[in-house]
C-alpha cells in the first residue's frame, strides 16, 4: 500500500494550489482527483474574476484570503505563464436609490484595505463604456480576470512536475482513521496517509461523513452562464455588475470580459437539491439574456455560442441569508484531517492565499525542507496570439504549426499534440480544449473535433472507444460503421 | 384490394395519391395532379424500389470506407437482405469509382459500384 | 492535385485566388479558366477537395444539371477531375488566416506562412451548421450530441459509428439522410422531431428517409431538455401550439443515447466580417451585385457562404457564372461595385424572406434568386417600383424550401431613376 505525508482529496483549484505550494518542499503527496482532469468541477465553471475583495464582510476569512490572493496574482501569473488582466471593474447603480449602495461597497472595500476605489459619475462611464448605461458606478481597478481552468491547469501540471502525484479518474469510497493518519480506499486501489486534505469542494461533506457526523450542511447553489461570440468582444472593457441584492449572498448577474474576448453573462443564482445538476434551464438563460440587455441595450440576439453551470458549495440556505464565511480549518474530532468547507467566490482568488495556509498547518505537522531545485513552468504558446515572424520561425521548426485544426480560434496541430500530452495523462476531448482551446469558437467542435480524434488515434495510439468528453463515461462513439476484420 | 396513400415525390408538391391495389394491378381513386404522379404510384404501388448507397470497408487506403451504391434501383424489400451482403465485404485499395464492387448482388441483375475513388495510402 | 512542395507558395501572384474547394470554388475556378484566366488557384482547409461533397454518398445530386441522380462524391469528383486538367493549382490543408481590400491572402499551411496577391478573389467557404446554442436548448451537456454533418463526416468517411438509439432533431434533408443512414447501419433510430407543423426537406426525403423505414415524424414538436451527466441518456420532447409555444402538459421523455442536430446552416463569413465586406442579415451572406461582387472592388461571392443554397446544381450554375465575372474583372480591372455612383437596392418586401442580387450596379438581364416566407399554392411575384408594378409572374405551389429564380431586365432608364426596388409575393 502507497504510503503518503499528505493526500489531498480533489484536483480543482484550491487542490491544485495547495498541490503546488507543497511542490516547493520535500515531500511525497498525492492528490486524488475523479474527475478525468483537474478543474472538473465548479473550478472551471465561474467567471474568471480575481476579485478585489469589495464583497467581503470586514474581519471575514473570505475578505482576508481574497484580498491577499489577489496581490498574489501578478507573480503568480508570471511564475506559473497563465494570463492575467487586470481590466477593473464597474459595480453600477442602475437606479438612482442604488448609488447609497456603491457607497456602502466602497466603504467595506476600504476596510477590507481594497486601494483606489473610486465612485464614477454616468459620463464618466459612458466615456469609457459607450454601450452600459448608468447612473452612477463604482470603480475597481485592482479586479482583474484570469481563465480559472488555465489557471488551474497551470498549478496542477507544475505541481505534477515537481513529484506531486496526481491521481485522476480516482475517487475516494472510505477513509478509516489509523494511529497514524489515514487508510484511504478509491477505486484505484488503498493508500495511507499521515495528513488528509479535504479539498473535495462540493463533495467536503461527503468526505467529512466518512470520518465523523458533520457539523454542517451543503446547500449547493446553481449559477448558468451564457458565453458571448468573440466578434463581440469590444462591447464591454472591464468587468460590468450590478448592486447586489442585499442578503442574497450572490453577486448577480453581471457581464464579464474573458482573456480571450468571449464575454460572459451570469452567473445566476438558484438553490437546488442535487449537487451535481449542472443543468442549465430554459427560464435561467432567458433572464440572463433579458437581464444582460438591460445593461447592454444593443446585444444582439444571435450572439450566444454556449452555455454552462456552476455550482456553488454554500455552507447555508437561501432562508438563512446565504451568507457563510469559509470553514478552514483541522477537525476537532478528527486530527490530522485538515477541512476546506464551503469555498465558494471569492475561491479562485483566495486559492493561493487559502494554499499558503494550509501548507503552514501542516508545517506545525511535518517538518517542510525546500527542495534545492524546481522544473520551471513550459508556457503553452498559442499560435494565433504570436507575430507572424514567430510563427514563420515556428513552422521551419516542426511543420505542425503550420497545420491548423481548429478554424475559430486557429489552434495548430501542434498545439493539440502538446495538450495531449499534458503531464497530468489527461486525455480527453476536454483536456484539449482547456489546454489550447480547440473547440471553444462559434461552431463548437463541428470542423477541429474530426481533427482532434484524429491525432489522438494516431499520434496517441487511442481506441475509438475510450475516447470521452470529459468523464469516464462519457464516451464519443459506440465502434465502427464497419468492423476491421484480423486476418 | 388494399388501400394504399402513396407521397408522390415528383415535384416539391408532394401529391398524396391514394389507390387500391391487390399487388398485381392499380386502380386510382384520388390525389394525383398530373401523369407523372400517377407513373410514379403505379410503379411505387406495384413494385417500389429503391437506390441503395452505403459504404464498404477499404484495406490499404487512404481512407477506410469508400461509399457505394446499387446501379439502379433495387426492390424495396430486398434493401436489407442486399445491405447485409454488402457489409461481408472487404476490398483492397485502389478503388476507382465506378468499378463494380459485386455484380447482380442477390440475383436483382443490380450491380454494386463504387461511388468514391480511393487512393492506395501512402507509406508516410 | 499539386503537393505542397512542388508550388513555390512564398508570395504568390495568381489572377484568381478561389478560397474554399467545394462544388461552388471548384466550379468557378473551371469557370475563370474557361474565361481565358491564367493562374487560378484553389485554397482549402481540408486534405480533400468537394468540401462537404465527399461524405455526402446519397444520391440525388446533379439531377438538373446532368439528367442523372448520382451521389454527392461522384458529382464531387466530376468538379475535382475537371478542375485537374484545366491545370488549376488545388491547394489543400491550407487556412486562409486574413484577407485585405487590396487582394492579398495570408495563408497558412505546413511549408509555413504566405502571401498571395490576387487579381480577383473568389469567396466559397460554404457553411457551418447551427449548433445547440443557436436555439439554447437547456439541459445537461453530455457526449452524444452531433451535429448531423459532424456525425455524418464520422459514420461515412472515418468508419467510426456516433451511437446505437438515435432521436434526430429537425427535419431538413440532412437530418431526413442521417436518419436513414443510421437505419441502414443497425441504428435504432427513435425519431425525427421537427418545430414547424411541416417538415423542412423535400417530400423524397420524408417517403425514402422515413417512411420508408417506420421512422416516426413528429411534427409540431421540440426538445425541451436534454439529460444525461456523462453520456446522453434522454431527451424530453413537448407538442407546440399554433404560435409555436410550448403546451404545457404534452413533455414526454424518450430514452436515448445520441441527438443528431439538425438545426440549419450559416454561412461562414467570418473572412468576409474581418476585412469589411458588408453583410446581408437575411442571408447572413455577402450583399452582392448581379456579378457575384461583395462591397469590396474584386471581391466576390458564390455558393453557401453567399445564401444557403436547395440544390448543388443551382449553386454551381451561379458559381460558374461567379467565375466568369472575376475572371473579367481581373482582366480588365474595372469593373467594381465600388466604381458605379448609381445602383438600385433590391428589397425583399412581403412575403419573401431574401433575394439575390441585393445590388444592381449595371443595365441589362439579371438573374434573380430568392426563398419565400411560406408555401403557398397560388402566388403572384411582383417587382414594384414606388408603387408601380413592374414585373408579374405567377407562381404555382412554392415552399420556402425551394428556392426561385427568374430573370428581369434592368434598363438603363430604370438604373438612372430608381433607388430601390421590392421584391413581394402576393396571393
Amino acid at each position: 500500500m502507497r504510503d503518503f505525508q499528505v493526500a489531498i482529496i480533489g484536483g480543482g483549484v484550491i487542490g491544485s494550489a495547495i498541490a503546488w505550494e507543497l511542490s516547493k518542499y520535500n515531500i511525497d503527496a498525492i492528490v486524488f482527483e475523479k474527475g478525468s482532469d483537474v478543474a472538473s468541477g465548479s473550478s472551471k465553471a465561474n467567471s474568471g474574476v480575481i476579485h478585489s475583495g469589495i464583497n467581503s464582510s470586514p474581519s471575514s476569512l473570505k475578505a482576508r484570503f481574497c484580498v491577499e490572493g489577489n496581490q498574489m496574482f501578478k507573480s503568480l501569473a508570471n511564475e506559473l505563464g497563465f494570463q492575467v488582466n487586470w481590466i477593473g471593474k464597474y459595480v453600477i447603480a442602475k437606479k438612482e436609490e442604488d448609488i447609497k449602495e456603491l457607497e456602502h461597497l466602497k466603504g467595506v472595500g476600504e476596510k477590507n484595505n481594497v486601494s483606489s476605489l473610486e465612485i464614477k459619475n454616468r459620463l464618466s462611464v459612458k466615456l469609457k463604456e459607450p454601450n452600459v448605461d448608468c447612473h452612477a458606478a463604482l470603480w475597481v481597478p485592482t479586479a482583474g480576470i484570469i481563465e480559472p481552468y488555465e489557471f488551474t491547469i497551470a498549478l496542477a501540471e507544475n505541481a505534477a512536475e515537481n513529484k506531486i502525484n496526481f491521481l485522476l479518474e480516482t475517487k475516494v469510497t472510505d477513509l478509516k482513521k489509523q494511529k497514524n493518519g489515514f487508510k484511504i480506499k478509491t477505486n484505484k486501489g488503498e493508500f495511507q496517509t499521515q495528513l488528509l486534505v479535504n479539498a473535495a469542494g462540493l463533495n467536503c461533506r461527503e468526505i467529512v461523513s466518512m470520518l465523523e457526523k458533520p457539523d454542517f450542511n451543503i446547500y449547493p447553489c446553481r449559477g448558468e452562464y451564457l458565453v458571448l461570440d468573440r466578434n463581440y468582444h469590444s462591447l464591454i472593457k472591464s468587468m460590468i455588475y450590478p448592486v447586489p441584492k442585499k442578503h442574497s449572498g450572490v453577486l448577480g448577474i453581471h457581464l464579464t470580459p474573458t482573456i480571450k474576448g468571449n464575454i460572459l453573462i451570469g452567473p445566476s443564482a438558484e438553490f437546488i437539491d442535487d449537487i451535481d445538476d449542472k443543468k442549465t434551464t430554459d427560464k435561467t438563460m432567458k433572464t440572463l439574456l433579458k437581464e444582460a440587455k438591460e445593461i447592454i441595450p444593443n446585444l444582439p440576439n444571435n450572439s450566444i455560442i454556449n452555455a454552462y453551470s456552476g455550482i456553488r458549495c454554500k455552507l447555508v440556505s437561501d432562508k438563512d441569508g446565504g451568507w457563510a464565511d469559509y470553514r478552514i480549518e483541522e477537525s476537532k474530532k478528527t486530527p490530522g484531517l485538515i477541512n476546506l468547507l464551503g469555498i465558494e467566490s471569492p475561491g479562485l482568488t483566495a486559492a493561493p492565499a487559502i494554499a499558503k495556509k494550509i501548507v503552514q498547518m501542516i508545517s506545525q505537522y511535518i517538518e517542510l525542507g525546500y527542495k534545492k531545485r524546481l522544473k520551471t513552468v513550459k508556457k503553452r504558446k498559442h499560435f494565433s496570439e504570436l507575430s507572424e515572424q514567430n510563427q514563420v520561425k515556428l513552422i521551419k521548426k516542426d511543420k505542425r504549426w503550420g497545420r491548423i485544426v481548429c478554424r475559430c480560434e486557429n489552434v495548430t496541430e501542434i498545439e493539440v499534440a502538446q495538450a495531449l500530452s499534458n503531464p497530468l495523462d489527461s486525455k480527453t476531448i476536454s483536456s484539449v480544449k482547456y489546454r489550447c482551446r480547440a473547440g471553444m469558437g462559434r461552431c463548437q467542435g463541428g470542423f477541429c473535433t474530426q481533427h482532434i480524434i484524429k491525432i489522438m488515434q494516431k499520434k496517441f495510439g487511442m481506441n475509438i472507444d475510450d475516447i470521452t468528453l470529459r468523464s469516464p463515461n462519457s464516451k464519443l462513439f459506440y465502434g465502427r460503421t464497419r468492423e476491421v476484420k484480423d486476418e | 384490394m388494399n388501400e394504399k396513400t402513396i407521397t408522390c415525390i415528383i415535384c416539391p408538391i408532394g401529391c398524396k395519391i391514394f389507390v387500391k391495389t391487390n399487388g398485381k394491378r392499380i386502380r386510382f381513386t384520388a390525389g394525383y395532379k398530373c401523369k407523372k404522379g400517377i407513373d410514379y404510384a403505379k410503379n411505387e404501388a406495384l413494385d417500389p424500389r429503391r437506390i441503395l448507397t452505403t459504404s464498404i470497408l477499404v484495406k490499404g487506403g487512404e481512407w477506410p470506407l469508400v461509399s457505394v451504391k446499387s446501379i439502379k434501383p433495387v426492390p424495396k424489400d430486398k434493401l436489407f437482405p442486399i445491405l447485409k451482403q454488402i457489409k461481408k465485404i472487404t476490398i483492397n485499395a485502389p478503388v476507382i469509382s465506378g468499378q463494380i464492387i459485386i455484380k447482380n448482388v442477390l440475383n436483382t441483375g443490380v450491380d454494386i459500384v463504387a461511388t468514391k475513388t480511393i487512393k492506395k495510402q501512402s507509406i508516410n | 492535385m499539386v503537393e505542397l512542395e512542388r508550388l513555390k507558395m512564398s508570395d504568390l501572384e495568381v489572377d484568381i485566388a478561389v478560397i474554399g474547394g467545394g462544388p461552388a470554388g471548384l466550379s468557378a475556378a473551371i469557370s475563370a479558366k474557361q474565361k481565358g484566366a491564367k493562374k487560378v488557384i484553389v485554397i482549402d482547409r481540408n486534405n480533400w477537395f468537394g468540401g462537404i461533397l465527399p461524405q455526402c454518398i446519397h444520391d440525388g445530386f446533379g439531377i438538373e444539371e446532368t439528367g442523372k441522380s448520382m451521389t454527392g462524391s461522384e458529382y464531387a469528383e466530376i468538379y475535382i477531375k475537371k478542375a485537374e486538367k484545366k491545370d488549376i493549382h488545388l491547394i489543400n490543408e491550407t487556412m486562409v488566416l486574413k484577407l485585405n481590400n487590396n487582394k492579398d491572402i495570408t495563408v497558412i499551411n505546413r511549408n509555413g506562412l504566405h502571401k498571395i496577391r490576387a487579381k480577383a478573389i473568389i469567396l466559397a467557404m460554404g457553411c457551418r451548421e447551427k449548433t445547440r446554442w443557436t436555439t439554447m436548448i437547456p439541459g445537461d451537456r453530455p457526449s452524444g450530441i452531433f451535429t448531423a454533418g459532424v456525425a455524418q463526416a464520422f459514420i461515412n468517411l472515418y468508419n467510426i459509428m456516433v451511437g446505437k438509439n438515435i432521436v434526430v432533431l429537425g427535419s431538413g434533408d440532412v437530418g431526413l439522410i442521417m436518419a436513414r443512414r443510421l437505419k441502414l447501419e443497425g441504428a435504432n433510430v427513435l425519431c425525427v422531431v421537427e418545430f414547424l407543423p411541416n417538415p423542412s426537406g423535400l417530400p423524397r426525403n420524408v417517403v425514402q428517409c422515413l417512411d420508408d423505414y417506420d421512422i416516426p415524424l413528429l411534427l409540431s414538436h421540440t426538445i425541451t431538455c436534454i439529460h444525461g451527466r456523462e453520456r446522453l441518456e434522454g431527451v424530453t420532447i413537448a407538442q407546440v401550439d399554433k404560435k409555436m409555444k410550448i403546451i404545457h402538459g404534452t413533455e414526454k421523455k424518450i430514452k436515448c443515447d445520441t441527438l443528431l442536430l439538425s438545426l440549419g446552416l450559416i454561412p461562414e463569413n467570418e473572412l468576409s466580417k474581418a476585412v469589411g465586406i458588408k453583410i446581408d442579415n437575411l442571408t447572413g451572406g455577402p450583399i452582392v451585385n448581379q456579378f457575384f461582387e461583395t462591397s469590396i472592388s474584386g471581391i466576390f461571392a458564390c455558393g453557401n457562404c453567399l445564401h444557403v443554397y436547395d440544390i448543388v446544381d443551382n449553386l454551381s450554375k451561379d458559381a460558374k457564372n461567379t467565375g466568369q465575372y472575376a475572371t473579367e474583372y481581373a482582366n480588365s480591372q474595372n469593373k467594381g461595385i465600388n466604381n458605379n455612383n448609381k445602383y438600385i437596392k433590391i428589397i425583399p418586401g412581403s412575403g419573401i424572406r431574401y433575394v439575390i442580387p441585393q445590388r444592381v450596379t449595371k443595365s441589362g438581364k439579371v438573374h434573380f434568386r430568392l426563398r419565400v416566407e411560406k408555401s403557398k399554392e397560388k402566388s403572384t411575384l411582383r417587382i414594384v417600383d414606388k408603387n408601380k408594378e413592374i414585373f408579374n409572374k405567377k407562381l404555382n405551389f412554392v415552399t420556402p424550401s425551394n428556392m426561385i429564380g427568374f430573370n428581369f431586365n434592368i434598363t438603363s432608364e430604370l438604373l438612372k431613376s430608381s433607388k430601390n426596388l421590392e421584391v413581394v409575393l402576393d396571393e
